[in-house]
């Protein structure tokens, strides 16, 4: 079909590339942000901006939480016809309380799993989530919006389309797509090593875009495949749930023999029975892990079968000085203390899958690579971009002369997706510092902003597009960028008005959560500043140059008008 | 190129792929636990593999020459090994 091996991979690296690529850059883009997720958290609530804490007294703070705890409206409306009857207003029977913090979070993300009644799916589970200030107890109110990890995050590997999980298979998909496109990307160049030292900058758009292109590609090809690799692999569970569809009966049989061999109850036992301390169980975690030379912070407490006879508290050990994530599980028989286990040390396919995951959600304590990360990330953001404007370069002045919609609709999604996220993400912020924070649901709201500037950019390019119809430059790029830079500023200002929080401050007193987030909008807005305004000369110049020679394009429109 | 040929090449990488992956993910899966590895370490193996294999087939799609031969390996292939993960797992519940 194709000619030859080289056409073949040329074919699936643009139109693959193009078609995924606009689900890439949001993919790549909130991966970027997502590095810093808890500094942005920080920035968009002010009352949680204090110093990382340590895992609370479970017994003093956060038991009493826990029981105080019930499942979102939300939550239980996707239960909808999930239930024989009708839906509870409270949920009673807690399976599972849980509490996860790292070294980079003043808040404790503290959940508690409630069985559902009379549900179809006698294992249906609801869960009540929420951010827990661990010095008072007291929970941050469901309506804030934590930016950073409830919403950039998600964005990042969902894009928030929830429906039948639709979001993870696309971006799933994408990641695929996107290893397809690194290895076909390589194909097709064989001198590879030459045009890594290639960038014609004063060469035509086409020939910059093309070699920033390459140079993007190559120069971080390791980061770009091993981001998209270990993101399949992290929720390669989702992808191909081998072991809950074919294999479920074999997978309930080893969960059997599993907890038969740990000492772990699979399943509750029917009969109440009062918690003894958790806090002395987490203290002789603590001493076994320093005992093994590993002693460490705690990142994971979870109580299974909560209030049974049968149920046992896991006391994990935060990754903060390693690539794999919490780990060195303790158990212990929860209505008395009894250690009922220690997790062995990790097999050799384990270790292997610690790293790969680990580094992907690198939750460990590494300034400069997370920096590298942002870096790596941002680079396959101009990788993908540059391949938009050279897929529209190559081809608008011949789709103008033929009249072809093509370039104009793949550079109308270009300005949305490039631009036009960083738009929403600017409007994003500047609504969570200008709406009152006494408003309910004030997250629902800044998601509302967050969209809605978003489509409004994708209207505006649309309508700007028409210049592309002469094989001329959609001003929308520049104006979006004018967009941004006031925006990012807009962001900084509103930021110290309303909290106080200035940069004077926060770099004086070293807060760098907060400080980070606007010294990185004061570079956005910099940049976009400064593209915009090299966009604006560029238009001058070729305007100037049409209107100097009117009668040669005159000819040409006749030709072939 | 006539826009079917073009239909069934990108349907045998997607779908054939797939079923071929997970044929593939099914088999390794229950085969290593059969042979004794722990449960998780052979899901998690043969998923990793899997994905990789993922790749490789959507590739190997575009590139060979035959589209029935594509057709043919990845869903005789797919289904063959899926069969053959069904029947270990009834042999290790057995």
């Amino acid at each position: 079909m194709f000619q030859n091996f080289r056409l073949s991979m040329a074919w699936l690296h643009t139109w693959f590339g193009l078609v995924l690529g606009f689900v890439l850059m949001v993919v790549f883009f909130f991966g970027s942000l997502s590095v810093f997720d808890r500094e942005i958290d920080r920035w968009a609530i002010p009352s949680s901006r204090f110093a990382p804490q340590p895992m609370p007294s479970f017994d003093q703070i956060l038991t009493p939480a826990f029981e105080k705890m019930q499942p979102a409206k939300e939550a239980v409306a996707l239960l909808e016809g999930r239930v024989n009857g009708p839906l509870p207003e409270r949920f009673e029977l807690a399976t599972s309380w849980g509490a996860y913090t790292t070294h980079r979070d003043p808040v404790v993300s503290v959940f508690a799993g409630f069985k559902v009644p009379d549900a179809k799916d006698p294992e249906e589970t609801v869960f009540a989530v929420h951010a827990l200030d661990p010095r008072s107890g007291a929970v941050l109110p469901q309506g804030q919006l934590r930016i950073g990890s409830e919403f950039f995050y998600p964005l990042h590997y969902s894009l928030h389309l929830g429906w039948k999980d639709l979001g993870y298979w696309v971006v799933g998909f994408s990641a695929l797509m996107m290893l397809a496109a690194l290895v076909s990307g390589v194909v097709m160049h064989r001198k590879i090593f030459r045009e890594f030292f290639t960038f014609r900058r004063h060469k035509t758009v086409q020939r910059g875009a093309l070699d920033l292109h390459n140079l993007t590609g190559v120069v971080a090809l390791p980061f770009h495949f091993f981001f998209a690799f270990t993101g399949l692999v992290i929720f390669a569970g989702i992808y191909f749930p081998v072991a809950h569809t074919q294999l479920h009966d074999l997978h309930e049989q080893h969960e059997r023999v599993e907890a038969q061999a740990t000492g772990l109850p699979h399943e509750r036992a029917g009969v109440a029975a009062p918690m003894a301390s958790v806090d002395a169980m987490v203290a002789e975690a603590r001493r076994r892990w320093e005992a093994k030379g590993m002693a460490g912070d705690v990142g994971f407490v979870n109580v299974q079968h909560v209030g049974d006879a049968n149920a046992y508290v896991s006391v994990y050990r935060a990754g903060t000085d390693r690539v794999a994530l919490t780990g060195e599980g303790v158990h212990f028989k929860a209505t008395t203390g009894e250690l009922l286990r220690e997790d062995p040390p990790r097999s050799a396919v384990d270790s292997v899958n610690e790293f790969l995951t680990g580094l992907h959600l690198q939750h460990f304590r590494h300034w400069l690579l997370r920096w590298l990360y942002v870096l790596g990330g941002l680079l396959g953001c101009v990788c993908i971009a540059t391949g938009f404007l050279f897929f529209v370069e190559k081809r608008k002045q011949q789709h103008a002369k033929a009249g072809g919609q093509g370039s104009r609709v793949v550079d109308a999604l270009a300005v949305t997706t490039v631009t036009g996220m960083l738009v929403a993400t600017m409007a994003m912020l500047v609504a969570n510092r200008l709406l009152p924070e006494s408003l309910a649901d004030k997250g629902a709201w800044e998601r509302n902003v967050f969209w809605s500037a978003w489509a409004l950019t994708m209207l505006h390019a649309v309508v700007r597009g028409g210049a592309l119809a002469r094989a001329g430059t959609n001003p929308a790029w520049r104006e979006q960028c004018w967009a941004i830079a006031a925006g990012a500023l807009t962001a900084v200002v509103a930021n110290a008005l309303t909290t106080g929080d200035h940069l004077g401050r926060t770099l004086s007193t070293g807060y760098w959560p907060v400080a980070g987030v606007d010294l990185s909008l004061i570079a956005t807005a910099v940049i976009a500043a400064l593209v915009a305004r090299k966009l604006a000369q560029r238009a001058r110049r070729s305007s100037s140059a049409a209107s100097s020679a009117p009668a040669a394009l005159k000819t040409a429109e006749a030709r072939h008008g | 190129m006539p826009p079917i040929a073009l239909l069934l090449r990108i349907g045998a990488a997607i779908l054939g792929g797939y079923a071929f992956c997970w044929g593939f993910i099914a088999v390794a899966h229950s085969g290593l636990y059969g042979l004794g590895m722990p449960f998780h370490d052979a899901e998690h193996l043969s998923a990793i593999l899997g994905v990789l294999l993922y790749l490789v087939v959507f590739l190997w799609s575009f590139a060979a020459r035959r589209i029935g031969v594509i057709w043919a390996v990845l869903l005789a292939g797919g289904g063959v090994i899926t069969g053959a993960a069904a029947l270990i797992q009834r042999a290790l519940l057995a």
